[in-house]
Parts: C-alpha cells; sequence; structure tokens
C-alpha cells in the first residue's frame, strides 16, 4: 500500500525562485523515512506538501489514493478523514502551541474530528499517561520548558491517532533524556505499522529510526534515495549536500582531516 | 551599565528597554501564580465572577456619590485582601496606576476655565473652584472602582479560565480564539523583544545618541512586526494541519456550583443596595 505518491513536483516560494524541484517519489504504509538536508534544502516544505498546507506550482500530490489540493479538502468528509490521519508535528512547538493550556491542545485536534467530550477525555487522558506529561495538563504552554514543549506538542497529535506522522527537526531543543523519549516514540509507532516522515539535518536520527533516507540537495532536488546504511556511506555526496564537513584536528602534534556530523 | 558622580547607575536603552519587558513577563507570570492560590475569588466560577465585575462596573457608572464609590473602592479592597491579593499591591497597582492617569484627566476640568463655581483654593493664577473638584474626585473614584474590580478579574482568574467563561457566556468562538493566540503571542514577541535588546546590550561599548537609538527602535519594530505575521501564518498553518476549519470546539472542566451563582446574587444585592443609597445621598 502506498500512503503518497509525489510526481513532478515543483514548488516556488516566490515567483522564479523554487524551494523544491523535479521532485517524483513514493512513501509507502508503515515505511520509516527520514528526509535529510541542509538548513533551506526544501524540507519542511516537503512536509507541508504531503499535510495539503501548501501546494505544488507543478506537479501533483496523491494522498491515500485522492490528489491532494485545496478543493478535495474543502471537502468536508475527505478532510476530516485526512487531518485524522495525518499529524504535522511542527520545528517550533511555539507555532503549534496556541491554545490556553496543555489539555486543551491534546483536545483541540480530536475535537476538531468532531468526536464526543468523553471520548476526548479518554484520549488526552491516556496520551498524557503515555508520555508522562499529565502534570502539565493545566500549564499554559508559554510556561513550559522547550523539552516540556514537544512533549506537550507531540501528544497534541498523537490524540488524533493518525496513522501518518510528519515531524520537521524533531530533535530541535530536545534535552538528551527527552530525546531518548523520542526514539521510544517513533518505535513504538513503528511496531503499531504507522508511517513516520521526518525532516532532519541530524544524521543520527536517521541512522537510529529510518528504514529509509532521502537526501535533498542544496539545489531541492532529490539526490539520493535508499537505506540508512546506504546513504550515510555517500560520504562524497554528503559533504557536497553540506550535511557533513572536513573536519581538522590534531592527535598528540599530528595534524589530520575526516568528515564529520553533528547529531544526538 | 555606568556609575555617575553622584553613584547613581546608568542604564543604557536597550537594558532599559529589556529589564521593563522582562519585567512585564514576569508580571505575567506572577499573575498565573496568584491566580493558581487559594482565595475567596480563586474559588469563584469564571462566568459567576464575570457577571459580577459586569454588575460592579455598571454599578460604578450608574452611582454619582462619591461616598458610595469610595466605598465601592474599599469592597474591591477588601475582596482583593481575601483573595490572597497584598493590600499594598492592590493599592499601587489600582490607586497608584489608574488612580494617577484618571487624576490627570480630570485635573484640568477642576479648575474655573472648565468648571465655574465658588473658588475652594487657588494655586497661583489657577483657581479649582467647589463643583470641578467634586466632579474631578468622583471621575477618580469611579475609574478606581471600576479598575479595581477589573484588575480582580486578571489576578484571580487564570487566563484558560477566563478564556473558557467567556466561550461558555457564548461569546463567538473566532473572538475567543484570537484572544487566546494574542495573549500566547504577546509574551512570545516580548521575550524576542527583550532578547533583542539584551542582544544590543552585549555589544554596546558606548552609549548611542537619541538619534541612534529612535532609528535603531523603529527597525527593531519592523522586524517583530514581521516576525508576528510569519508567526501567525504558521500558527494558522498548525491548527489548520489539526482539523481546525473556522469553528473552535472546547472542553468545559469545571461546572458552576450554588457558591458560585449565590456569589452573582450576593452582588446583585450589594450593588442594589449601593444604588438606593446614592439615591437617597444625591436626592
Amino acid at each position: 500500500m502506498t500512503d503518497f505518491v509525489l510526481k513532478g513536483i515543483h514548488q516556488e516560494y516566490r515567483k522564479g525562485v523554487e524551494s523544491l524541484t523535479d521532485i517524483d517519489i513514493s512513501i509507502g504504509s508503515g515505511e520509516q523515512v527520514v528526509i535529510v538536508g541542509a538548513n533551506g534544502s526544501g524540507k519542511s516544505t516537503f512536509l507541508k506538501l504531503l499535510d495539503g498546507l501548501v501546494f505544488p506550482s507543478e506537479g501533483e500530490v496523491t494522498a491515500f489514493g485522492v490528489q491532494l489540493t485545496e478543493d478535495a479538502l474543502e471537502d468536508h468528509d475527505f478532510r476530516r478523514s485526512f487531518r485524522g490521519r495525518v499529524g504535522f508535528v511542527f520545528q517550533d512547538a511555539d507555532v503549534q502551541l496556541f491554545c490556553s493550556n496543555a489539555f486543551d491542545e491534546l483536545a483541540f485536534g480530536p475535537l476538531q474530528l468532531g468526536l464526543g467530550e468523553a471520548e476526548v477525555r479518554q484520549r488526552v487522558l491516556q496520551v498524557a499517561a503515555a508520555l508522562r506529561i499529565e502534570k502539565l495538563l493545566d500549564r499554559a504552554p508559554y510556561t513550559l520548558s522547550g523539552g516540556e514543549k514537544k512533549r506537550v506538542s507531540i501528544g497534541a497529535v498523537l490524540t488524533m491517532r493518525p496513522h501518518v506522522l510528519l515531524m520537521d527537526e524533531p530533535t530541535n531543543a530536545l534535552d538528551p533524556r527527552s530525546q531518548v523519549w523520542l526514539l521510544d516514540v517513533l518505535a513504538a509507532m513503528k511496531a503499531a505499522g504507522d508511517t513516520v516522515v521526518i525532516a532532519t539535518h541530524d544524521l543520527s536520527i536517521a541512522a537510529e529510526v529510518a528504514d529509509r533516507m532521502i537526501v535533498l540537495s542544496e539545489e531541492h532536488r532529490i539526490c539520493a534515495d535508499g537505506t540508512p546504511e546506504e546513504v550515510l556511506g555517500m560520504r562524497d555526496l554528503l559533504l557536497e549536500v553540506n550535511l557533513i564537513h572536513e573536519h581538522a584536528h590534531r592527535h598528540s602534534g599530528e595534524h589530520h582531516m575526516h568528515p564529520h556530523m553533528h547529531g544526538v | 551599565m555606568m556609575n555617575d558622580r553622584q553613584g547613581r547607575t546608568h542604564k543604557s536603552l536597550a537594558r532599559r528597554t529589556a529589564d521593563s519587558v522582562g519585567n512585564h513577563i514576569v508580571e505575567v507570570l506572577e499573575n498565573e501564580d496568584l491566580a493558581a492560590e487559594k482565595g475567596f475569588l480563586q474559588g469563584i466560577d469564571p462566568r459567576s465572577k464575570l457577571l459580577a465585575v459586569l454588575i460592579f462596573s455598571v454599578t460604578a457608572s450608574l452611582v454619582r456619590s462619591p461616598w458610595v464609590l469610595a466605598a465601592m473602592s474599599i469592597l474591591a479592597l477588601v475582596l482583593a485582601s481575601f483573595s490572597a491579593v497584598s493590600p499594598a499591591s492592590f493599592a499601587r497597582k489600582v490607586w497608584g496606576s489608574a488612580g494617577l492617569f484618571a487624576t490627570l484627566i480630570a485635573l484640568p476640568a477642576a479648575t474655573q476655565f472648565i468648571t465655574a463655581g465658588s473658588v475652594l483654593f487657588r494655586l497661583g493664577p489657577v483657581a479649582i473652584t467647589r463643583p470641578g473638584a467634586l466632579g474631578a474626585i468622583t471621575l477618580i473614584l469611579r475609574v478606581v472602582a471600576s479598575a479595581g474590580f477589573a484588575l480582580l478579574i486578571v489576578w484571580t482568574m487564570r487566563w484558560i479560565d477566563l478564556l473558557s467563561a467567556l466561550s461558555r457566556m457564548k461569546v463567538p468562538d473566532i473572538i475567543v480564539a484570537t484572544l487566546a493566540m494574542a495573549q500566547k503571542q504577546i509574551v512570545s514577541l516580548m521575550r524576542t523583544v527583550e532578547q533583542i535588546h539584551l542582544a544590543r546590550e552585549s555589544r554596546t561599548l558606548k552609549e548611542s545618541t537619541t538619534a541612534e537609538n529612535r532609528r535603531w527602535v523603529i527597525e527593531r519594530i519592523a522586524f517583530v512586526f514581521q516576525k508576528s505575521v510569519k508567526t501567525a501564518d504558521d500558527v494558522y498553518d498548525a491548527m489548520l494541519a489539526r482539523g481546525y476549519s473556522g469553528s473552535m470546539r472546547v472542553i468545559h472542566r469545571t461546572p458552576a456550583t450554588v457558591r458560585d451563582w449565590s456569589y452573582v446574587v450576593f452582588s446583585a444585592g450589594i450593588a442594589a443596595l449601593l444604588i438606593a443609597i446614592d439615591r437617597m445621598v444625591m436626592r
């Protein structure tokens, strides 16, 4: 089964300036895909295309067999079905947390999907317990730490029980303990057969969780698509797309250089 | 920071602004803490509190006797002291700020230039008339009484409860949602402004001229405005991503009790009594 098909995608963020160029790709159900690329390579736009928040200047995006257009999302039944199946965790938790407390954040999605209050309460308490954020439920988002905000923003999506989870730079602002916790969440989703698409420039998370790794170049094109072992072995390509760099240092007076990446 | 010859400290514009913004953020957080205290008003349902404030605000605009208005100001102070709000803090914020503002507005009306009548006292060429002084005192007390009750809402109710109360009182979803996002964005943007000014302070070696400061502030205002517009777009995307399609559903978690509605009835009774006394005094 295929969740998403992107054909001949070109995306301009202003006239004549592309954020994605010539993208042809499909994402299967249950895959854990990590999109890597330098800042500005188009990763966030890629996720927004999958979530129907932006639409391609050229080409088409198909989600669950239906072409994803503004008109399609105007249809109440399709919108409800699509939003219920696809969850998006934004890079900036401050953007995602727009309700007045964490409880309302977790309840927002399921309520918009039309679920009853009793069901929504049950989901909120269940997800809060699973993510160990029960004590945060009455807190206003701006009083939370960076790690707590990230947990709440992930919880706010998980209460919708999405089949597809899109995450933009999920390890940003996470302390080491929260990063381990995030890996556990992703492992649980994998075990449940859910699809996960993560955009990041953190290569270590790709090595930890991905079944498949896609590299976007600084020219906004797909320049590699394979298993993490295959892609992480392409040192010259990773250097060229600005994901790793030559690192020079000394050992006991001996000066040498080798490729270096930053991550968890 | 630099010390002058008298030992006072001079702060740069950047430092002063950062401190001021920082204090406002702390105040917002302190208000949340105060609202979570176990006090009389904190235990009342938000809707009942809103209704009571509305009743007292209308009463303050109906009564004309300065004595009755003074009694209302004292009533607000008493409610504050039973609600974990320190009387000193209440007096400073209500009488010191709202009172001072009202005084500045009302003072010209107390002079013989605006209100004719018998002269109470003279300040050089300016005479304060008896009806002018009475009118000014009435206005000041009215503002102070109204501000006192309104600020009690802010101090004894968490923002989330206020929004929930508005929503349950059938205020349109879009207004409640806008208020919710506005408060969040204000705090978020205040943090940005504080950081901008601290970053400037950390790179400033000499004091800037007024013109340089003015230019820099204007540029930063433009930057913060652009950021707020971008953030608003992003927040809207985040709402769409979670199924928002124009109306906002929320779960109300705290049902109102007999005690809450008794408070509204009690407030209405007090208000009626004050109006009756006012009518007798002003007859």
